[in-house]
């Protein structure tokens, strides 16, 4: 393995990441080879896409569209489920060093725990908890993220069957308060947070058919439209608590993702990102960091990191 | 071009035969052959398909039914509005004196390539195999160039395979590169001719290509992982030698790749 750009390494649980860039789940985490080459991009850690108990096929198309400043999705959380996940998540492990993050979804605490036990089995770096997927509404209802004692509930069973294997509860910004939530989550054993999720939802209705474009008829808003919010939560979740953060949403530039790490976040998801900038968005916003840290004399992030609170 | 979703209304439709047609839109954009478009039907889906021509602002989308999106499309008329995005990935780059190998419906954007071959002048043969006479497109068309066709049930052209027919036709020309499109048991047999001759080849392989904009990951390939819907369709020798899943059950809408039982 090359050495890379030492100084914007970062120290994150136990772990040190080459890069505080995380491939966010939900794009281009369905395969073992798929998500190394995201590491091999530069990425400092992948999260996979998030699986459950069986295998989804998701909704049918049209399910991920840009709109202006964004993109609207709506994939229906499909996934080969858990059993295969942890196959892919092995074949990794085996040919990549970077490490990785498996998101997981359950239908109900109990399901949520069970599924966070068997992709333990893999032994990932760290298990995301996607609490808050909002695209699947008719089947799971409104997002356990919406609800602070739901969120609770899972982080607490999840916390008591992975053993040694840190969680990150992700959260949505479609809640009452997301420092109140990210607050209990540090309390139920959570040992990060990534924050946030798309927002929204949101639709597209086109002119001529006169009917929404998603096939779900509406779905996340993820993407540059995003930021300010995610930048603002991640800003809120930081004054309440001491673990890491993810901040994830809406980044695809080194300015944006400096922006993260001022509000307080450790880590940087970039998910949409990929499809504004391709993926050379890893070595663009790293060199963009780098480039930063050495035009302020810093010798690494953890000098800058919250500093916007002071 | 656009990756954002617009409706555009159908022009013309042909019918080749029964159960395959070319449908017709006007459109803004410009493509090169290999290049796809996502076409969604209001209310139904929305799948990838190769370009078949785009001249003067006419896109050509040609389908065969073979499933339920695609008995669906049969059902479309002049004036219905569909969507289309695109044209998304890699298409084919244009090389001199070259064999083009297309089987059944995949030689759809073979066609759109020997068009503009023609256009530009450049020297090429073009091979066609079909289960049968109603499966071969085109032909009337293809026959004012260099054009052989193969049908499995002998009903058009010679009797046999189309990689009978190339094995002929290599064996008696020399070619600069050979672009090929169809069934991936096809394209395996085409590789390894090929290879064994040490042509270059530009190869358009299909795989779900679910968003066209290389964010879901429904078809990175094994291996080398890269994502057909961008890094491809269109492949050459390299790209192909980086990839473990040629010729593999494909993986399905929820990642899971068929098991061998």
């Amino acid at each position: 393995m090359t050495e890379r750009q030492t100084d914007i390494e970062i120290e994150f649980l136990h772990m040190r990441l080459c890069s505080p860039l995380v491939l966010a789940s939900g794009v281009l985490g369905l395969s073992s080879s798929s998500l190394k080459r995201v590491a091999d991009a530069g990425a400092g850690a992948v999260t996979t896409k998030s699986c459950g108990l069986e295998p989804r096929a998701g909704y049918v198309g049209p399910s991920i569209i840009p709109v202006s400043h964004g993109m609207l999705n709506a994939v229906g959380l499909s996934n080969p489920g858990v059993k295969e996940m942890v196959r892919e998540v092995a074949d990794y492990r085996a040919r990549c060093r970077t490490p990785i993050f498996v998101s997981i979804f359950g239908g109900t605490v109990e399901e949520f725990g069970d599924v966070a036990e068997a992709v333990a089995q893999a032994e990932p770096d760290l298990i995301e908890l996607n609490v808050s997927c909002p695209n699947v509404y008719s089947e799971f209802g409104s997002p356990f993220g919406a609800d602070i004692d739901a969120t609770a509930a899972i982080t607490r069973r999840v916390k008591q069957r992975v053993g040694a294997i840190p969680i990150s509860v992700k959260l949505t910004a479609n809640c009452l308060s997301i420092g109140q939530t990210a607050k209990v989550c540090e309390q139920e054993g959570a040992d990060a947070l990534t924050a946030i999720n798309t927002i929204g939802p949101g639709m597209l209705i086109d002119l001529n058919v006169r009917k929404p474009v998603l096939s779900n008829l509406c779905g996340g808003l993820s993407g540059p439209a995003i930021l300010p919010v995610a930048v603002r939560a991640v800003w809120e979740i930081s004054r309440e608590v001491s673990i890491p953060i993810i901040g994830t949403g809406g980044v695809t530039t080194a300015e944006d993702a400096l922006q993260m790490i001022l509000a307080g976040a450790t880590a940087v998801g970039i998910g949409s990102g990929i499809y504004y900038q391709g993926l050379e968005i890893f070595d663009k916003v790293n060199e963009g960091v780098q480039r930063f840290l050495q035009e302020k004399g810093l010798g690494s992030l953890d000098e800058i990191r919250g500093t916007a609170h002071e | 071009m656009s990756e954002k979703m617009s409706t555009y209304p159908i022009r013309r439709v042909i019918e080749h035969s029964p159960g395959l047609k070319s449908f017709y839109f006007y459109q803004d954009f410009d493509a090169v052959p290999g290049q796809f478009i996502e076409l969604w039907i209001p209310g139904v889906d929305e799948k990838p398909f190769s370009i078949s021509d785009l001249s003067d602002g006419l896109l050509e989308i040609s389908v065969k039914a073979v499933g339920p999106f695609t008995e669906r499309i049969m059902s479309c008329d002049l004036g219905d509005y569909l969507g289309v995005r695109g044209p998304f990935g890699r298409g084919f780059k244009i090389v001199d004196n070259a064999l083009l190998v297309g089987g059944g419906i995949g030689a759809a954007p073979l066609r759109f390539l020997a068009r503009v071959l023609a256009r530009e002048e450049k020297e090429f043969v073009f091979l066609v195999g079909a289960k049968s006479k109603e499966d071969v497109i085109f032909s009337r068309e293809l026959s004012k160039y260099r054009f052989y066709c193969t049908t499995e049930d002998g009903s058009f052209g010679r009797p046999g395979l189309v990689t009978e027919e190339m094995e002929r036709i290599m064996a008696k020309d020399s070619f600069a590169c050979i672009y090929a499109s169809g069934p991936e048991a096809m394209l395996i047999r085409v590789m390894e001719m090929a290879e064994a001759r040490s042509v270059p080849f530009q190869i358009s392989f299909e795989r779900y290509m679910k968003c066209g904009i290389g964010l879901c990951g429904q078809c990175c390939m094994d291996g080398s992982g890269i994502r057909l819907c961008v890094d491809g369709p269109v492949l050459t020798q390299d790209a192909v030698r980086g990839i473990t899943e040629i010729g593999l059950p494909h993986r399905d809408a929820t990642g899971c790749r068929p098991r061998p039982t």
